[in-house]
């Protein structure tokens, strides 16, 4: 696997945080978090990767052709699944907290701190 | 009976009844969930507890599909995927699946409106938690992490009110992004070892390591595992989540969801990395420093709370910090201790929670100074309350302080030994103050606490008092069982996780009580008397020192400032800290 590959993952993940720590708006907040979980996908998929090999689908392709590897790939997919329900979460507390408070910002939304 | 056929029955039982209940829950009468899932968690303690015997004798191994490692007819490659029970894992297991049945005895009723999804989620929460215990495949583990984490988000935005959702947002959000790290973890060990299965990864391991890649991995799988069990400074999401979550999901949030993490930690590094030197050294040195200040931080903010579900839930932290002590240990008496105090420590935290439910119930608030004296006639419930506020507070009695002679045997230092003591004699202390304040109407000039943030709030009131009682009093009574029946099992199963084939020694826990064991209740009794004979301050020297007094509590209260920007930030910080410490 190139250096580019864990580059790539690292400043992903990198600005991802710093987004996260940064932001005013909790859509925007979910948005980098989602650009967090693309670093662990550009990793990933980086950790499978051979050079000069195929898709790991041997429909028409004899066993032993090289191929790159199908495990991690899986492993992506069940996350995306998985991610794709949290992220889903995430959006619907976001709007009840909205419909509640009419605002989204975090520096107004702190647990047991809107009765002082 | 086959063991090794019954092991997925472990999971599919709670995830087939899920399913079926969020089919038909709505043609039925709204008990019938109830029932079937107080039945379907009894069965699933039992059968865990069964199990557990059963792998005294070595690890039950269940293969699905029939994938064993022979298939691949190459050494080395496992192209299935398994479940494992080890004695210490199917225990671990057991005692989830008991604190789900008492917890849904305890909601008998209370989730009357809404069909059945209450007990659907909590169902996947307990599947979820059972595969994490008997997983032997690093991304199975993760998957059951992530599915763990999506059911407790759900149950604890539940109520849709402000702080439940508000709450929910910075659990999700920091949870989501411990799971991320825990993925690319699990990626970068699949690169260098090329399996998923934990037994073929630790031989990989042994021959690899020291590997950088392998010691970078680790650190991103245990910070996932550390902030799900809330160690500092990965801990800020849990006071916000556990306050404000329903009482019956707040029993599993502190009594066993959080430890999972830790014993998470404990078996990866006791089967995945024992023979890596590097991660060996960085687990007793940085993860027991974590485990001092997370005891420390937990208990000066406990005594500073005066909502009681964020007490509890700040207590929870401090002992969680006294747990990874015994974890950080690696060692067979460390294993046992935190296997004991896991199971004593939920009991009892259980049953605070479930205490607070009942003032949430009966008198629309939990906070201790506004419900001054209004728990006179729940007496009961305030007897209760004492007795788990001092089994916190080190009273010589059942699983908790055979548990903690163990911790701080493994801990090898007096001095450190007695800044656990300090910090759960400090939780201790805030329980029995609080019950004195509600139950007694005893008091003295609140301290530092008067400035804690509170609320009011509601829990539906028209269970009765005894139906809620009862799993509370259950719970404090297996507390306080003597030891001395299940020492030796327990010894023997955490023996068994460390080494599995059997060399190891084993530690037996012992309740024996002598003069040094008053030590920790006489200092949570002398906190307790401070705190309620304090008087207003009057004089200019006295207003002094209280201003001194309150600076360290004000600087930690500014710290957890309930702003989920800080937590996440806080983590990059605990990341770069475990790094440095490798560097």
């Amino acid at each position: 696997m190139s250096i580019l590959a864990w580059c790539v993952a690292a400043w992903l993940f990198g600005i991802g945080v710093y987004g996260i720590v940064t932001s005013r708006h909790y859509v925007h907040l979910i948005g980098c978090l989602a650009v967090c979980q693309s670093a662990t996908y550009v990793l990933l998929l980086g950790i499978g990767f051979r050079w000069h090999a195929g898709p790991p689908i041997f429909y028409d392709h004899p066993p032993g052709t090289p191929a790159v590897d199908p495990v991690v790939q899986a492993l992506v997919l069940t996350d995306i699944v998985v991610s794709a329900a949290m992220t889903a979460l995430l959006l619907a507390i976001a709007l009840q907290v909205h419909k509640r408070r009419g605002t989204l910002d975090p520096q107004h939304l702190r647990p047991f701190r809107q009765e002082k | 009976m086959n063991p090794v056929q019954l092991l997925p029955v472990a999971v599919l039982l709670p995830l087939g009844l899920a399913a079926l209940l969020l089919a038909i829950a709505h043609w039925l009468p709204p008990r019938l969930a109830d029932g079937a899932s107080v039945l379907a968690s009894l069965g699933l303690v039992a059968l865990c507890g069964w199990l557990a015997v059963q792998a005294l004798h070595g690890p039950v191994v269940h293969w699905f599909g029939g994938w064993t490692p022979r298939v691949s007819g190459r050494p080395d490659v496992v192209l299935g995927i398994g479940f494992s029970a080890d004695p210490m894992s199917a225990v671990v297991a057991a005692f989830c699946a008991l604190l789900f049945a008492l917890s849904f005895i305890f909601a008998w009723g209370y989730f009357d409106k809404i069909h059945a999804h209450f007990h659907v989620l909590m169902l996947l929460f307990m599947a979820a938690m059972i595969g994490f215990c008997l997983t032997r495949d690093l991304f199975n583990l993760f998957v059951w992490f992530e599915l763990m984490s999506i059911s407790a988000f759900a149950l604890t935005a539940y109520p849709l009110g402000r702080s439940s959702l508000e709450g929910a947002l910075n659990f999700t959000v920091t949870n989501a992004l411990a799971s991320f790290l825990m993925l690319a973890g699990v990626g970068l060990l699949y690169a260098r070892t090329g399996t998923l299965d934990f037994l073929t990864m630790a031989k990989v391991i042994a021959r690899i390591a020291p590997d950088p890649v392998i010691t970078g991995g680790f650190v991103l799988v245990a910070t996932a595992l550390l902030t799900k069990a809330a160690i500092v400074p990965f801990h800020m999401w849990l006071a916000d989540a556990h306050a404000v979550a329903p009482t019956p999901v707040s029993v599993i949030f502190s009594g066993i969801m959080v430890g999972l993490g830790l014993f998470g930690v404990l078996k990866l590094t006791a089967q995945v990395f024992a023979a890596d030197a590097q991660v060996l050294a960085m687990v007793h040195g940085g993860l027991f420093a974590l485990g001092i200040a997370t005891a420390l931080t937990g208990g000066l903010m406990a005594w500073a709370q005066r909502h009681l579900k964020r007490l509890l839930a700040f207590s929870t932290i401090s002992h969680l910090g006294v747990m990874l002590t015994a974890v950080a240990a690696v060692s067979a008496t460390g294993a046992t201790g935190l296997l004991l105090y896991l199971i004593g420590h939920g009991l009892v935290k259980g049953a605070l929670f479930m205490i607070a439910g009942i003032l949430l119930a009966r008198r629309n608030s939990v906070d201790e100074l506004a419900l001054h004296g209004q728990g006179r006639t729940l007496w009961p419930v305030g007897v209760v309350m004492a007795v788990a506020g001092l089994l916190l507070g080190g009273l010589p009695a059942g699983s908790m302080y055979a548990a903690s002679d163990l911790i701080h045997e493994s801990a090898h230092s007096v001095a450190l030994m007695f800044v656990l003591i300090f910090a759960a004699s400090l939780t201790g202390a805030a329980v029995l103050r609080a019950a004195c304040r509600i139950f007694i109407g005893c008091s003295g000039a609140p301290g530092v606490e008067v400035t804690a943030p509170t609320e009011r709030g509601r829990e539906q009131a028209d269970r009765p008092l005894w139906l809620m009682l009862l799993p509370c009093v259950l719970m404090i009574a297996i507390a306080v069982l003597p030891v001395d029946a299940v020492a030796p099992f327990m010894g023997r199963a955490a023996a068994l996780l460390l080494q599995p084939d059997g060399n190891a020694a084993t530690a037996i826990a012992s309740d024996h009580v002598t003069l040094g064991s008053f030590f920790a209740l006489a200092l949570t009794l002398a906190l307790l008397a401070a705190s309620l004979m304090r008087e207003r301050p009057t004089r200019r020297f006295a207003r002094r020192v209280g201003r001194v007094e309150r600076l360290p509590f004000d600087a930690l209260q500014f710290l957890h400032s309930g702003l989920v920007t800080d937590y996440v930030a806080w983590m990059a910080i605990g990341v770069a800290l475990l790094a440095a410490f490798l560097g």
